[in-house]
């Protein structure tokens, strides 16, 4: 059964336990790949996670003079090879989202690679495995269309994907509380 | 969409009397290592027929490699590098980065020391048994004993030196290739450990890409260094069925080669076109960030970038009149939460905090 990687944005506590737990996957080294930002951090503690999205078209790997970032079967970018990455830095300038992160003294780019010895075994990726708001889900496409229809506003503002985002992926995201006007209660 | 239209349509005759580059390259190629095979060997009368497997291997690798290097280099993003780096390879620092990338590796050392180890051994393993096979194989190098206990090492059909044949330099010769043998099968081996204990070195590892070129590698060292053995224990007994085995490890290896996790070796001195190309055109102008004013790249990269993309039909021109290409990468990951959230998180002049976790 095929699952994705599925974000419900604004549950998010801020709890960062997606960072902490992405340091831990295979070869990564002990550094997290994920990012966490507050989104009016004067005024008020509403964060939301910011990980690579997987495009299906992906501007990084195009970029790439040395195809070091490989497209994995499952659909997940993955992270540059280490001993093709020339060390360009293409791919940072070329990501819409500023995902990959460059090592300068490495000479080595790495970034999101959706847990790639846990997924392609369908085991969900380590951040999806501790966020404890249900911000980061794994989850089957049928699942997803379930969530749909359960936040279906007839108004449109289903924020999966396409047009919203800059390009087809294969993480599919989404924010029913505040586009519901639901205040969510934490 | 742009189409990559050719800048230059000279008609060549050259150009035109081939059927693609890919011809070119190889009759090029091959022309050049038979006429130096011709010269060294004075007129062919100094071939080694035991070695006329290599030759076959080494030919049917240079068309693999001219294939594969070819089809590489015509990629947008790495045809940008390879046109720009050529013409800046004069640049002061050049031998420097040169060294420092391509022969001792510092930046692999700082990824750790292990692996830094275990890569000098099997690189500088592997480099010393090309340095010494080659030239032997092609004839461009042989030994020939006129006087008793006095070799002449002939380079390139010229009297090299003489030495004497149970000297300490003729004693590197013949040894050479037994010490890049040891050399290449411990790094080989530290390899294999880490590959199978380390649990980051596990995690996305395959057989044929990461496994494979090592046992290709262990293949040809084991062999080679038995019929040293042979040599020197057992009278020389088997060794020409083991010199056939030796020989089939190292020409499937170098039909491998450009296919496969070994293809890194000639395509890294691309790496210091890459630092050289970034070093110059951060002098040249950088880019500020659209929203923060801060400086993140030269403007050249970035245009290569936006133009690279442009190829492939993506483009990220906002709504707001920007493109994401214009920002830097903080207040483009901030641009996106504003994207999610409705709110302009990256008009908000805090910088971003709290990113790294401590594993
Ligand atoms: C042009 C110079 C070379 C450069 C810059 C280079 C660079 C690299 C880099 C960066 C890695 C990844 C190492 C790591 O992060 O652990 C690597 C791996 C490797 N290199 Fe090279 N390399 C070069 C030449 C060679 C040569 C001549 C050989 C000999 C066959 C070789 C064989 C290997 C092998 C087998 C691996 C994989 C090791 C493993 O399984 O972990 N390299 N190289
Ligand atoms: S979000 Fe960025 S890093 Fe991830 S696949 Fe897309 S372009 Fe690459
Ligand atoms: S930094 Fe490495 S992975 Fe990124 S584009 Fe350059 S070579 Fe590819
Ligand atoms: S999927 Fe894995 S690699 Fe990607 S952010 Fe989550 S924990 Fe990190």
């Amino acid at each position: 059964m095929k699952k994705r990687l599925y974000l419900e944005l604004e549950n998010c506590i801020g709890c960062r336990s997606c960072l902490a737990a992405c340091t831990q996957c295979g070869g990564h080294e002990e550094r997290n790949r994920n990012y966490v930002y507050d989104v009016n951090p004067l005024v008020n503690r509403q964060t939301m996670p910011l990980m690579c999205l997987h495009c299906v078209n992906p501007a990084c790997a195009r970029s790439c003079p040395a195809q070091a970032i490989q497209i994995h079967e499952t659909g997940a970018v993955l992270s540059a090879l280490v001993e093709k990455c020339i060390g360009c830095q293409n791919c940072t300038i070329a990501c819409p989202y500023g995902i990959p992160k460059f090592d300068t003294e490495q000479n080595l780019m790495y970034k999101c690679d959706l847990c790639i010895d846990r997924t392609k075994d369908g085991i969900p990726p380590m951040c999806a495995s501790v966020c404890p708001s249900n911000t980061l889900q794994w989850l089957t496409d049928e699942e997803i269309e379930a969530k749909q229809k359960q936040f279906n506003l007839d108004n449109g503002k289903w924020v999966t994907s396409m047009p919203y985002l800059e390009g087809e992926t294969n993480v599919r995201v989404n924010l029913p509380g505040i586009l519901q006007g639901v205040t969510k209660l934490f | 969409m742009q189409t990559n239209t050719p800048l230059n349509k000279k008609s060549d005759s050259i150009n035109n009397a081939f059927a693609s580059k890919f011809a070119k390259s190889m009759f090029l190629t091959v022309s050049a290592i038979v006429v130096l095979s011709f010269i060294a060997t004075r007129m062919f009368t100094h071939v080694d027929l035991n070695l006329y497997g290599y030759m076959v291997g080494t030919i049917v690798f240079i068309g693999g490699f001219f294939y594969r290097f070819i089809a590489w280099g015509e990629r947008p993003p790495t045809k940008i590098f390879i046109k720009k780096g050529l013409k800046l390879l004069k640049r002061k620092s050049t031998p420097k980065t040169a060294v420092n990338h391509l022969a001792i590796y510092d930046f692999i050392k700082n990824r750790g020391l292990y692996r830094w180890i275990q890569h000098i051994l099997i690189g500088w393993g592997c480099v010393l048994a090309c340095l010494v096979t080659f030239p032997l194989v092609f004839g461009w190098m042989y030994f020939t004993m006129d006087d008793m206990g006095q070799y002449t090492i002939v380079l390139m059909g010229m009297d090299l030196m003489t030495v004497k044949a149970d000297g300490i330099i003729a004693w590197f010769s013949y040894n050479a290739l037994n010490i890049s043998a040891v050399m290449v099968i411990s790094g080989v081996c530290m390899a294999l450990y880490r590959r199978l204990k380390n649990m980051q070195a596990r995690a996305e590892q395959k057989f044929i890409y990461d496994f494979l070129p090592l046992y290709l590698l262990i293949f040809i060292s084991v062999t080679g260094l038995l019929l040293t053995v042979q040599n020197v224990w057992l009278h020389g007994w088997m060794q020409p069925q083991m010199s056939l085995i030796h020989q089939f490890s190292v020409i499937v290896t170098l039909i491998y080669l450009p296919f496969g996790k070994l293809a890194h070796i000639p395509f890294r001195p691309v790496s210091v076109f890459a630092r050289n190309y970034r070093e110059h055109y951060a002098e040249q102008e950088e880019k500020k960030c659209k929203v923060c004013g801060d400086h993140f790249v030269s403007v050249e990269q970035s245009n290569d970038v936006i133009q690279v993309l442009g190829v492939n039909a993506i483009e990220f021109n906002m709504e707001d009149g920007f493109n994401l290409a214009e920002l830097c990468l903080p207040c483009r990951r901030k641009y996106r939460i504003s994207r999610f959230s409705g709110f302009a998180t990256h008009q908000v002049k805090v910088k971003e905090a709290n990113q790294n976790a401590k594993g």
